[in-house]
C-alpha cells in the first residue's frame, strides 16, 4: 500500500512536470483571436462575417502498393504538374476586407482629433482610413509609402491650364494681378504668369500668393494635422483668407502630375521631377498615386 | 427650452460615441499585412530561427525577462517541428499528421496526443485543449489580415525601419487587451521579421518579443525528420487537459 502511495506521487510528480511546461500563463505563441477556427478559444472577438472557411487541405498520400515482382511500367508524364500543397491551404480575404465590420470593443477608444472619417455607419464604429504617421522623420523625409513604379501619364486641367513655360499672347479678361516680392503676376485658372515678350508666360506658383478659390478638380491631401490642397502642381493651405501657396509638404500624396514633369533615377528609383520637388510613384488604394519626398533619403 | 435642452445633450452623448468608437486603419499597413499573409499562403515548406523574449512577472521582482531560440520546419498542411532551446530546457514538438508529440531533453520525457490533421486545426485544438503554444502561429492562420482587423482598434503603417540589417515595413496596432508592432520585410518575400506584443490588460504590462531570421522558402524537408521515435529509457507523461488543471 506504502509503495503503491509513493507510485501515485511520483506518478504526480512527473504529470505536474508536464503540465507546467505548457502552461498558458508562460506568453509565448499565438497571441491573437482566431474566431474562425474551432479550437484556440482564447475568448475576444467574435467571428467576422467572412466566407466559408476554405476546406482544409489534407495530404491524401494513397498507401503505398504491395511490392511487386514485376516493376510495373512507368506512367506516362503529366503535361501539367499539381501544384505543391501549401501549409495553410492560402490567405483568405486577400485585398478584400470590410473595413467597417463591428469591431470587437470593449472599452472606449480615444478619441482622435482631426481625423477624417469615412464610411461611419450609425451603431457600427466608424473607420478612418489612410493616415499614415511616419515615426522615421529625422532630417529628411523619406517616403512612407511602398515604392511602386507606374508610367507618368502628363495631366492637364482643362483647356485655360496651362505648364510652365507656356507663352500667351494675352490673358483672359478675368485674369487676377497681384505684386509680390516686388513682382507683377498675373493668376488664371490655376495658373501664373509674368510679362515676357510683349506676353505673358507660365511660371511656378510664388510661394506666398494668396488666391480666394482654387479652380475645379483640385486634390485635398493630409500631411500629419495639415491639409494641404493641389491644383496643377502647386500646393496651396486655407490661411482663413483663401489659398495660400506653399512649398511641396513631404508626405504629400496626390493623382497626378503636371505635363513637364521628368523621371529621374535616385538610388535604383525612379522619381518623377517637377518644379524642382522630387515624387515618388505610389499605389494608393489602388490608384496610382505620387508621394512628395526628399531626394536625398531615398 | 427643455426639449431644446435634451436635443442638445443627446446629440452631444450621440458625437461623443461615435467619436469615441473612431478606428483608425491605415489601408497600406492592410495591403502590406495582405501582402505577407498571401505569400505564406503559397509556401509549401518553409523553415525560420525564432528568437524569442517574453516577461514572467513576478510578484517580488516585477517583470523578469526570458528567452528561447526555436527553430521551427513546416512542410505541406500537416508536418511540423520546432526545436526549442532556452529557458524552458531544450524541447521538441512534432507533428506527422496525426499526433503532435513532445519531447523534453532535459527531463527525457515524452507525451503524445492524437490531433486533427491539419496543421492549422492541430495548432488551434492543442491551443484550446492544452494550452500549448505555437510561436508566431498567428502568421500562419489564412484568416490572419481578417482576424487582426476584427480585434483592431488600430492598424498604421508607420514607415520603413532596418530589423537585423534588413529594411522592414514597420506597422503597429492597438486591440482591446493589447499593443502590437509587426516588422515585414520590404523586399520579394514580404515575410514577417519581428513581432513585439505588449499586453495592456496585465499587471506591468508583460511583452513578447520574437525575431525571425534564417527564412528559408520552400525548402526540400525530408518526411524523417518529422517522425519521432521515443528515446531509449524515455518516460512517457500524459498531457493534461486545461480543464484539468488547477
Amino acid at each position: 500500500m506504502k509503495a503503491f502511495h509513493q507510485y501515485k506521487l511520483t506518478g504526480m510528480i512527473v504529470l505536474l512536470t508536464m503540465t507546467a511546461v505548457f502552461l498558458p500563463g508562460s506568453i509565448m505563441a499565438q497571441r491573437f483571436n482566431h474566431a474562425g477556427f474551432g479550437g484556440g478559444n482564447r475568448g475576444g472577438a467574435p467571428a467576422p462575417s467572412r466566407p466559408a472557411p476554405m476546406p482544409v487541405r489534407q495530404e491524401s498520400r494513397p498507401a503505398a502498393p504491395a511490392r511487386q515482382e514485376a516493376r510495373p511500367a512507368a506512367p506516362e508524364r503529366q503535361e501539367s504538374r499539381p501544384a505543391p500543397e501549401t501549409i495553410n491551404g492560402g490567405s483568405r480575404n486577400f485585398g478584400n476586407h470590410d473595413f467597417n465590420r463591428t469591431v470587437n470593443v470593449h472599452e472606449t477608444v480615444n478619441v482622435h482629433e482631426n481625423v477624417t472619417v469615412r464610411g461611419g455607419v450609425a451603431g457600427r464604429p466608424a473607420v478612418t482610413i489612410h493616415d499614415h504617421e511616419n515615426v522615421y522623420h529625422t532630417g529628411g523625409y523619406r517616403g512612407i509609402h511602398p515604392y511602386y513604379y507606374h508610367p507618368y501619364r502628363p495631366y492637364y486641367w482643362g483647356p485655360r491650364w496651362h505648364p510652365l513655360g507656356f507663352f500667351l499672347t494675352s490673358l483672359a479678361a478675368d485674369a487676377i494681378y497681384f505684386s509680390l516680392n516686388n513682382q507683377r503676376y498675373y493668376y488664371d485658372a490655376g495658373c501664373y504668369y509674368l510679362p515676357s515678350n510683349n506676353g505673358y508666360s507660365v511660371v511656378p506658383a510664388p510661394v506666398g500668393a494668396v488666391v480666394s478659390s482654387l479652380p475645379e478638380g483640385y486634390e485635398t491631401t493630409m500631411v500629419g494635422n495639415d491639409y494641404y490642397y493641389y491644383f496643377g502642381g502647386a500646393f496651396y493651405i486655407n490661411n482663413g483668407q483663401g489659398y495660400q501657396v506653399v512649398p511641396a509638404p513631404f508626405g504629400a500624396v496626390i493623382t497626378q502630375l503636371p505635363v513637364g514633369a521628368t523621371e529621374q533615377q535616385i538610388n535604383g528609383q525612379t522619381l518623377m521631377v517637377y518644379n524642382n520637388t522630387y515624387y515618388a510613384p505610389i499605389s494608393q488604394d489602388g490608384q496610382d498615386s505620387y508621394e512628395v519626398v526628399d531626394p536625398n533619403q531615398q | 427650452m427643455y426639449k431644446k435642452f435634451l436635443f442638445v445633450l443627446f446629440t452631444g452623448i450621440l458625437t461623443v460615441h461615435l467619436q469615441a468608437q473612431t478606428r483608425r486603419i491605415d489601408t497600406v499597413a492592410v495591403s502590406i499585412l495582405d501582402k505577407m499573409s498571401a505569400v505564406i499562403g503559397d509556401l509549401s515548406s518553409c523553415s525560420v530561427t525564432i528568437r524569442s523574449n517574453y516577461d514572467v512577472s513576478s510578484r517580488e521582482l516585477g517583470l523578469v525577462k526570458h528567452s528561447d531560440e526555436q527553430e521551427l520546419f513546416l512542410r505541406g498542411s500537416s508536418k511540423l517541428l520546432l526545436r526549442s532551446e532556452g529557458d524552458k530546457g531544450s524541447r521538441y514538438l512534432l507533428f506527422n499528421g496525426k499526433n503532435l508529440s513532445y519531447y523534453s531533453m532535459d527531463r527525457n520525457q515524452y507525451s503524445q496526443v492524437e490531433t486533427p490533421a491539419s496543421l492549422i486545426e492541430m495548432i488551434d485544438t492543442v491551443n484550446k485543449l492544452y494550452g500549448i503554444e505555437f510561436p508566431i502561429a498567428d502568421f500562419f492562420y489564412p484568416s490572419f489580415v481578417d482576424d487582426i482587423l476584427a480585434e483592431s482598434k488600430n492598424l498604421m503603417y508607420l514607415g520603413l525601419t532596418q530589423v537585423d540589417g534588413k529594411e522592414c515595413f514597420h506597422i503597429a496596432g492597438t486591440a482591446a487587451d493589447k499593443t502590437f508592432q509587426f516588422w515585414v520585410s520590404n523586399d520579394a518575400w514580404y515575410l514577417p521579421m519581428k513581432i513585439v506584443i505588449v499586453y495592456t490588460n496585465k499587471e506591468m504590462n508583460p511583452q513578447y518579443e520574437a525575431v525571425l531570421s534564417n527564412w528559408q522558402v520552400n525548402p526540400n524537408l525530408p518526411d524523417a525528420i518529422f517522425q519521432f521515435t521515443p528515446p531509449v529509457r524515455s518516460k512517457q507523461v500524459r498531457m493534461v487537459p486545461l480543464k484539468n488543471k488547477k
